[in-house]
């Protein structure tokens, strides 16, 4: 079930199969992407591929002491390219991989073009997604859904990569469905369809508890991706924008030439792995016992580290340790970054009333919270906007629902148009009248007494009491509670025992929160292995250019102040 | 905890409760009292002592990790017990998921050959006709040839297109005119315009032609070297390029074609060239990669050797590991040197290079250089002759001092189960405070328990094969070390590392086994005083006899459970018992000629213990040999256990006094102490040597350990051997064989005495299990002369 190992076990075999020599790996845009979420350069070289082209780049030199591995998405262009390719081969051999199904007369076109008999494999591998985590993965579609349904290429892709999922962890599951959505219902048609179609493909050795895939719709929880976030994974993506495991640092100001990309893999990046689920405030302790550990074996610098701005001189003084820790230096220069970001944008409180908007019902908090943020000239537009698509979200129907006064207080605050308009965008895509659960107000006795019981006890962490909803969900499916009536089963069948092995695709993206939740359950229910997918990872940015409104947001940092804050001060957990 | 567990020691009248210690028995008054006590009183003993009273179970884990400390072997599981705690919230962290097999995967190539086969075929046809034909048009001398019959010749190889058919040029679409003329292809006939018409050079089509002749003859390239690749090139070149000026005279050096042909003839040049050229960065490449491939075969061997020099091991030679590593840098440098090279290839050279080609260059130096730096980190340096001498010295030093502090461990376990059963033995005699001890008797076990200190590791290399053989190699490097012959110290040396490997792993296991049997053993023993304590009436009866060789019998399985922790030294004690057993006996004459019982015993005891040994320990036996044959008297009379050679190793001193009275009583006692509940007692003993302790001797129903179980089960020594770890092992196959023929009589006489006895005394139920016994033993007799015959 562990989706990155999966691709790179595909990877491995095929640079395997090409036996010893030089390799060039010949790949297309997406399949670049793909292959390097799951292995990094240096590690790739060891297999003595030496040069990693695009398939349509036309500045490639005839090199025939060269094998090609060409890993490729079954695309016409891309079969095309390859038949031009095969005319005139530029390598000596070619072993050719198909990210996914290809039809028959796709390889007799192949065939015909390979003259020179220079081809000698090929070969279905079905890593057709992008493996984020060993539990998440994505599809990096964007706008799939027009309106209420699908942009037709877009299903057939996502419906592409739902099976190439299942074939590569060779799962042949039963479908449920969000009844609510159409996009859900016609996904699960399509996948369902092509199992039946390849079903020789999927005839794989049955299990006990035949594995389960639930497709849900992003507008059914419209709340989570529109919530900061403070775990260390989430909030580099939420802040920076993680990119196929990579970060653009280039914005952030005056950082080093070789800092801005930095790459943030879980696969080799250790202190990544170890981190990328803690909070903010533990990530800022641990990356100063790290260094003061360091420190400890120069004893002659007793210098003490207080602020993440004694941090950074301090690598930056030290170029030996800079050689030393590369990823230190990184996740320093990471971790500062979003420590002005925060404080620049007065995220804290920003998030505190996110999180009550999310999680409580008080309407007359809410509202004077908001209003005061939305007076407050650190908060950027951005936020306030999103302050105010919460606000809208939640308290869509309620009886003194002032939304209009907001609205007014963001054009006062000088919010510009195009983020006005996301306002109505967001109730018109995840509002009351689409959703087919109750996001807000618990349905039934026992969540009501957990609420109840969670106000008692007080919160412990004001900056994370959201809990995505789609935690309720899979609770309630591992417990063999949820209902029927609102995920049906695609056919007759349906699943009698706790189900084991759980497949979640979100249609329009899940999210580092998200894939949190999915974490800890996964670590804290025996026997059962769920793995989350969407057609891309969000944050608030593209949740907004989801909506159709905003491409990408630009805010510009750099006229912002400049200060790098004390990570001590930042202490979500009070 | 002592409130779960009532120390089974009671005094046998009263069974005491309550709040027990359970290491002095002291009774105290609460739980917190108890508590406070155990953490006052006992707190500085081992915790392997709580542990065996506390958890059985957790005990053997200990034992075993003790032991895998003794084998200087610390790989223990602690990086599967973090993995587990990584289970601890009940599920799984993803990152923990179990491999899983590749994913499914379906190949095409089947299907995709099979196409091309089909248009292979076609191509490879035209592609020979074209060859073909061009051989006949360039087998003639065209220069001095007019251009009538050449244009003769032309037509003959392949017949024209009709001109009428072809108004305008199938390449460009030109209409075709008295200006705009047509020129037929001499290779397939057909029609282009003079724009569209392509030339071939005489060169080209000659090395055309040469290079399938030779294709065809021998597949030995041809060799042709680079330039005339060259110039064959750029005679086409050149040849286009005059096409202008000579319009439409005379072909002499060249042939005209289409553009289909002449690309079909060029890519089969091409063909051709690649089939013959090695460009340099690929013979480079190939060296680099021979070196990778050496440093990864010779760097884990470097890296054992320095690690086992680093710490004072004597396994490997220095010098040779000091060879290796010049070895090993050696190849680094040429690494080094021609990944330089490939990345400075054709940098002078004009024109430059693609840039594909020098970022392949520069890939490979990077990767060259990851290479080495990652395994040159890992090289770690070698001591210095002077420093790895003294790291000999210091580790030899260490070993010894693991070895005192052992010992010393097994000393101080020693006296504390002494302690402990003193106090049971006074208890049981009456006194009222078990705390005293009895000083002379401590004395004693002290420096018993040091002797066999200076001899053990010694004694104990020899003892296993493994050992022995690693012995072996270790003179054998020796030996092939002076003759200067390293190869073959380089694989002695593997060899003598995987024998301690496999040594270490056999120690692992044996140490658990042992503390399984351990474990086991403790129980026995409660059950047995539970039966003790229900004989309790019966024991008032005899009082003096019963309770002194009670106390007895108690006393040697405390020894026997803590001696089998000390497994390793068992051989020793054996040897040492048995020494002091003889002289003891031989000191005292008296009580060797009168008391034929004792020495009896002492044939039987050593027969039972050494038959199995002479293998795994030769000299052993040479040392114990005489006494043996000192020993070795048939007698005939039938003896019980007498307390001499009862008791040799534990309680020499205490019962000195009576060693002397007992010829007198020991015949008395034979009758005495074969009544009912004594016997019963012994009975149960036996059952616990047998369960306790899974002897291959017994497990394989060697037939006459049992009934010697009969009088011996107190006897340390053959609780000892019974245990040994090394014997458990070893034996196990060849316990059988050994059995002598005259050991098997001399065993069934003692069985029938033993019969005669029991049916005097009246024990129906002794009397069966006993010819049952001498049964079984008549088999082993026959088998075995059966075998000797064969």
């Amino acid at each position: 079930m562990n989706v990155v190992f999966a691709v790179k076990q595909y990877v491995s075999k095929m640079i395997e199969d090409s036996g010893p020599g030089m390799k060039v790996l010949l790949m297309d845009k997406e399949t670049t992407s793909i292959v390097s979420m799951v292995y990094t350069q240096s590690e790739i070289l060891q297999k003595e591929v030496y040069l990693f082209e695009r398939l349509d780049s036309l500045n490639r030199e005839t090199m025939k002491h060269l094998k090609a591995i060409c890993f490729l998405r079954p695309t016409k262009e891309n079969v095309e390219y390859l038949i031009q390719e095969l005319r005139r081969p530029k390598y000596s051999i070619y072993y050719v991989y198909f990210s996914n199904v290809i039809s028959k007369s796709d390889v007799k076109s192949l065939a015909e073009a390979d003259e020179q008999e220079v081809v000698a494999e090929v070969q279905e591998f079905y890593g057709d997604y992008i493996a984020v985590n060993p539990h998440v993965f994505s599809l990096n579609l964007l706008g799939c859904c027009q309106g209420r349904s699908w942009d037709l290429a877009q299903l057939s892709r996502t419906a592409q990569g739902l099976t190439a999922l299942l074939l590569s962890l060779k799962k042949c599951p039963m479908i449920r469905y969000q009844l609510s959505s159409e996009p859900a219902k016609r996904l699960a048609e399509c996948v369902k369809q092509v199992i039946t179609k390849e079903y020789e493909l999927f005839d794989f050795r049955r299990t006990e508890v035949p594995p389960l895939l639930l497709i849900l719709d992003r507008s059914d929880d419209a709340i989570t991706p529109l919530l900061n976030q403070w775990t260390y994974q989430a909030m580099v993506h939420e802040l920076l924008g993680i990119n196929n495991n990579r970060i653009d640092l280039s914005r952030v100001p005056g950082i080093s030439k070789d800092l801005r990309e930095v790459v943030l893999s879980a696969e080799n990046d250790e202190f990544y792995a170890n981190n990328m689920y803690l909070n903010f405030a533990e990530i800022g302790s641990n990356i100063k016992n790290l260094m003061e550990d360091f420190q400890r074996r120069k004893p002659k610098e007793q210098q003490k580290l207080e602020s993440i701005a004694d941090m950074k001189a301090f690598v930056e003084n030290y170029p030996q340790f800079k050689k030393m820790s590369g990823t230190v230096s990184k996740h320093v220069t990471v971790v500062g970054e979003l420590s002005r970001l925060a404080s620049e944008r007065n995220l804290l409180e920003v998030s505190e009333v996110e999180q009550e908007l999310a999680c409580q019902n008080d309407h007359s908090s809410a509202h004077q919270n908001v209003r005061r943020l939305l007076q407050n000239p650190k908060v950027t537009e951005f936020d306030a906007t999103r302050l105010v698509m919460l606000y809208a979200l939640h308290y869509e129907r309620h009886s003194s629902n002032s939304l209009p006064g907001l609205m007014t207080d963001l054009k006062n605050k000088g919010v510009s148009e195009k983020y006005r308009k996301l306002v109505s965008a967001v109730v018109e895509y995840g509002g009351k009248r689409v959703r087919g659960s109750d996001l807000f107000s618990p349905k039934d006795a026992v969540a009501i007494t957990k609420q109840f019981l969670k106000g008692l006890k007080g919160v412990e962490n004001v900056y994370t009491q959201h809990q995505p909803f789609l935690y309720e969900t899979l609770d309630q499916l591992i417990k063999g509670k949820l209902k029927d009536g609102q995920y049906p089963y695609l056919g007759p069948s349906t699943l009698r025992d706790r189900p084991q092995d759980i497949i979640v695709f979100i249609i329009g993206g899940a999210t580092y929160e998200e894939a949190l939740t999915v974490y800890n359950l996964n670590r804290t229910t025996p026997g059962v292995r769920i793995v989350l997918g969407g057609t891309t990872i969000h944050n608030t940015k593209r949740q907004m250019s989801l909506l159709g409104m905003v491409p990408v947001l630009n805010f510009d940092l750099n006229n912002l102040c400049n200060c790098l804050q004390d990570s001590g001060q930042i202490r979500p957990t009070e | 905890m002592a409130s779960n567990y009532p120390p089974p020691f009671d005094d046998p009248v009263e069974v005491r409760e309550g709040f027990l210690c359970p290491l002095c028995l002291k009774d105290l008054q609460s739980f917190y009292q108890l508590q406070s006590h155990y953490e006052e009183e006992h707190s500085s003993e081992d915790r392997d002592v709580k542990g065996q009273l506390r958890n059985l179970v957790q005990k053997a884990k200990k034992a075993k990790k003790k032991l895998l400390k003794q084998g200087g072997d610390d790989r223990t599981d602690t990086g599967a017990q973090e993995r587990y705690e990584s289970f601890s919230y009940g599920g799984v962290d993803p990152y923990m998921w179990e491999p899983q097999e590749l994913g499914a995967m379906r190949s095409h190539l089947s299907d995709f050959k099979k196409h091309r086969a089909a248009r292979i075929d076609h191509y490879v046809v035209e592609v020979n006709k074209l060859i073909i034909r061009l051989e006949k048009l360039t087998s003639f001398d065209r220069t001095n040839t007019e251009s009538a019959k050449i244009r003769a010749i032309e037509k003959s190889v392949v017949p024209w297109v009709n001109d009428q058919d072809v108004p305008f040029c199938p390449d460009c679409g030109n209409k075709f005119s008295i200006r705009n003329r047509r020129h037929h292809c001499r290779l397939c006939g057909s029609i282009m315009c003079k724009k569209c018409m392509e030339l071939v050079s005489l060169p080209l089509a000659s090395k055309l032609t040469s290079a399938s002749k030779e294709a065809l003859a021998s597949h030995t390239s041809p060799n042709s070297s680079p330039n005339s690749i060259h110039g064959s090139r750029r005679g086409s070149i050149s040849s286009v390029s005059s096409v202008s000026s000579v319009l439409d005279e005379k072909d002499d050096d060249r042939i005209r074609c289409c553009r289909h042909c002449k690309d079909t003839l060029l890519k089969r040049e091409q063909q051709i060239d690649e089939r013959e050229y090695t460009p340099d960065i690929v013979k480079l490449y190939e060296k680099l990669r021979l070196c990778m491939e050496k440093v990864d075969q010779k760097a884990p061997e470097y890296i054992k050797m320095a690690e086992s020099l680093n710490v004072g091991e004597t396994t490997y030679n220095l010098e040779h590991a000091n060879d290796l590593r010049v070895e090993v840098q050696k190849v680094y440098e040429l690494i080094d040197a021609l990944s330089k090279k490939i990345l400075t290839l054709g940098l002078n050279e004009e024109p430059q290079p693609h840039p594909k080609t020098l970022q392949l260059q520069r890939m490979i130096r990077y990767s060259a250089t990851l290479f080495v730096q990652e395994k040159l980190l890992g090289l770690m340096s070698l001591p210095t002759k002077d420093k790895y001498e003294e790291l000999t010295e210091k580790r030899k030093q260490e070993i010894d001092r693991k070895l005192h502090m052992e010992r010393q461990a097994t000393l101080e376990m020693q006296r504390r189960l002494e302690e402990k059963q003193k106090d049971l033995v006074s208890r049981s005699t009456g006194a009222p405070n078990g705390e005293v001890p009895y000083p002379k008797r401590v004395s004693v076990k002290k420096s018993e328990g040091w002797l066999p200190t200076s001899s053990l590791p010694r004694q104990r290399e020899i003892a296993d094969p493994l050992l022995q053989q690693i012995d072996n190699i270790t003179s054998f490097i020796k030996q092939a070390k002076a003759a200067n012959r390293l190869d073959e110290v380089r694989m002695l040396q593997e060899n003598l590392r995987q024998l301690q490997d496999e040594y270490d792993q056999q120690q692992t296991l044996k140490a658990i086994e042992l503390s399984k049997r351990q474990a086991e053993e403790e129980e026995m023993q409660r059950e047995q005083l539970q039966v003790l304590r229900e004989k309790e009436w019966e024991r008032e009866l005899h009082k003096a006899v019963s309770q002194h060789s009670r106390t007895r019998s108690l006393d040697f399985r405390e020894v026997k459970q803590h001696q089998h922790e000390s497994g390793k030294e068992n051989l020793n004690q054996i040897a040492q018992s048995l020494d002091l057993d003889t002289t003891q006996l031989k000191s005292s004459p008296s009580s060797k000629t009168p008391s034929p019982d004792a020495v009896q015993k002492q044939v039987t005891k050593e027969n039972s213990v050494f038959p199995i040994k002479p293998r795994e320990a030769p000299q052993y036996i040479r040392e114990t040999d005489q006494n043996q044959t000192v020993l070795l008297n048939p007698f005939e009379d039938e003896a019980d256990t007498s307390p001499v050679e009862n008791d040799p190793a534990n309680t020499l001193a205490g019962d000195s006094s009576q060693v002397v009275s007992l010829p007198t009583k020991a015949r008395h006692r034979d009758k005495k102490e074969y009544n009912p509940f004594e016997d019963d007692e012994e009975d149960q003993q036996t059952n616990g040597a047998t369960v306790c302790a899974p002897n291959p001797f017994e497990d394989n129903g060697n037939p006459f350990q049992k009934p010697v179980n009969d009088q011996n089960s107190g006897n340390p020594s053959e609780g000892l051997s019974s245990t040994n770890p090394f014997e458990v092992d070893d034996n196990e196959i060849s316990g059988e064989d050994i059995i002598e023929e005259e050991l098997l009589l001399q065993q069934i006489d003692n069985i029938k005495a033993y019969i005669f006895d029991a049916k005097h005394s009246g024990r129906m139920d002794e009397v069966e299990v006993l010819t049952e016994n001498l049964k079984e033993l008549k088999r082993t007799l026959a088998k075995q002369k059966e075998k000797s015959k064969c």
